[in-house]
């Protein structure tokens, strides 16, 4: 299935009508255990946007010679390889960068979404579209991360982005990984809800 | 049969391509990130030893690394001590083979420079020539003596111990008297946010000051800790003025002697970390007090 939609729609499509994180419930595992804190969501998404678009743009280009029934293996060595460039460059030559992304940069080998957006889509599009699509999902995976962060930092430990706004702290529970849960259901409820109040709009004005 | 062929074909040229291109990264990135690594060490040292960009070390601080070896002499175990030593103003190395009651057995001289003895490598290279078949020998740790002119100042030591998930690691200053006089964590990977607080200034610097008395008996205490502490802990972090130099020594007495105040929500990372910052305490005291033992007793010019 070929995409026939501009570099606009497939960027917008990856932060709203398939979000990552709250409408594909995708690589919800790392999503529930860094969301923490908005910077950590942040960090992380930033890695996943990186790897996103340098695998999307490398598969797109190399589909043709991938035999079918390898196609997954390709695909994390792919991502493998990837990830493993980008931690050498940046702990060789940005140590300040490093410190902070180091550890997120290695989680990302085995993310669903970036394996799931290979198969879906960048083995069937052009290397352009991939690129846009990859830009798409790695900004809608950072948007989930720092809204989760966002809620999670302040309600469990009355900061944003390590500043006390608070001067308290209202519920530890936040900060535990099964309040991720309670975090990212919630956030589905509203990107469902918003969706239906949106089709109900488009009946009304067809 | 074609299929299979096109595919174990397929499956390997990819695996060689991915190789390439991994390998050739890590030849040309490898020296700068060791490079990065090594002043990374560099300057957690320096500032635990409370030096730092705005107040630079003095040119006479030195750091000497004293590594510590294993060494399986027909059948009796024996500790191995790479002790940096001066000789006709030069730099080498000697290993101080040392028994379990704590006498010298015999030592070494070693063909070994200060620059090439912190790569593990060089190390084994020159301890292999000395220490022959089937004689063997396995590097246990290190530790560091920092010096300020003639003087003593410190002891850096890296070290690790199991936290709530997995192993914590971290770089311990003592001074000669075995007083901690900071700890640094450098590696964890705890609870973002409960045990991750463990490498907060208002955790971590609760065991500066702890004598080596106080830490045999030292206890974690589940109790918030009291505002006032807080912020002397975080002195460090907060704009200077906050607590004028009369208040910083008096809440320091005030707390000398205190218990850990756990982490809320971690009681078992601050145990470990206490538990684990008492072990190496304790264990380096003694090892430190034979090898200086022996160190007095038969001369040795060591350069610290």
């Amino acid at each position: 299935m070929v995409s026939t939609k501009t570099p606009a729609q497939l960027v917008f499509n990856g932060l709203l009508n398939e979000n990552p994180i709250f409408r594909l419930a995708l690589s919800m595992c790392p999503a529930v255990a860094i969301s923490t804190t908005v910077m950590n969501g942040l960090m992380l998404g930033v890695a996943v946007l990186f790897v996103q678009v340098c695998s999307s743009c490398t598969i797109a280009l190399i589909k043709d010679y991938i035999h079918p029934r390898i196609r997954i293996p390709t695909y994390t060595l792919t991502i493998a390889t990837w990830v493993t460039v980008i931690d050498l460059v940046l702990s060789a030559y940005a140590p300040v960068a490093y410190k902070a992304m180091g550890i997120f940069i290695k989680l990302i080998v085995a993310f669903a979404i970036i394996t799931m957006r290979l198969e879906v889509f960048a083995s069937k599009n052009t290397v352009g579209k991939s690129f846009w699509d990859g830009i798409g999902m790695g900004l809608g995976f950072m948007f989930g991360m720092v809204t989760l962060g966002f809620f999670r930092e302040l309600l469990g430990m009355g900061t944003l982005l390590g500043h006390d706004v608070l001067g308290f702290r209202p519920l530890l529970f936040f900060a535990l990984p099964l309040a991720g849960f309670f975090c990212v259901g919630f956030m589905m409820a509203v990107f469902n809800y918003v969706e239906l109040v949106f089709n109900r709009m488009k009946r009304k004005a067809g | 049969m074609r299929d299979i062929l096109r595919i174990t074909i397929g499956l390997t040229i990819s695996c060689l391509i991915a190789a390439l291109i991994m390998g050739s990264v890590f030849t040309v990135t490898d020296k700068a990130k060791k490079h990065n690594e090594q002043m990374d060490m560099q300057n957690t040292m320096l500032g635990l030893l409370g030096y730092s960009k705005s107040h630079p070390a003095p040119s006479d601080l030195a750091l000497y690394p004293v590594y510590r070896y294993i060494i399986d002499e027909e059948g009796t175990k024996y500790l191995g001590y790479l002790v940096p030593v001066k000789k006709s103003e030069k730099q080498t190395y000697e290993l101080l083979l040392i028994d379990l009651a704590g006498k010298l057995k015999r030592k070494y001289g070693l063909d070994l420079s200060p620059e090439s003895a912190v790569q593990e490598s060089e190390r084994s290279g020159a301890m292999k020539k000395i220490v022959k078949p089937p004689n063997s020998f396995t590097y246990a740790d290190s530790f560091i003596v920092a010096t300020l002119g003639t003087k003593r100042l410190a002891y850096l030591l890296p070290g690790e111990f199991p936290g709530f998930k997995t192993f914590i690691k971290v770089m311990l200053a003592l001074d000669p008297s075995f007083t901690i006089k900071g700890l640094d964590i450098l590696e964890q990977e705890e609870d973002p946010g409960l045990g991750g607080e463990i490498v907060q200034d208002y955790f971590k610097n609760q065991f500066i000051d702890k004598s080596y008395e106080k830490m045999k008996t030292l206890k974690v205490v589940k109790k918030p800790l009291p505002e006032q502490y807080r912020r002397y802990l975080e002195r460090g972090e907060l704009k200077k003025g906050t607590l004028t130099s009369k208040q910083v020594e008096e809440i320091r007495k005030k707390y000398e002697d205190a218990d850990i105040y756990a982490l809320t929500g971690a009681t078992i990372s601050s145990q470990s970390v206490t538990s684990g910052i008492k072990g190496m305490v304790k264990k380096f005291a003694y090892r430190a007090r034979r090898l200086d033992q022996v160190i007095d007793r038969q001369h040795i010019p060591v350069s610290f």
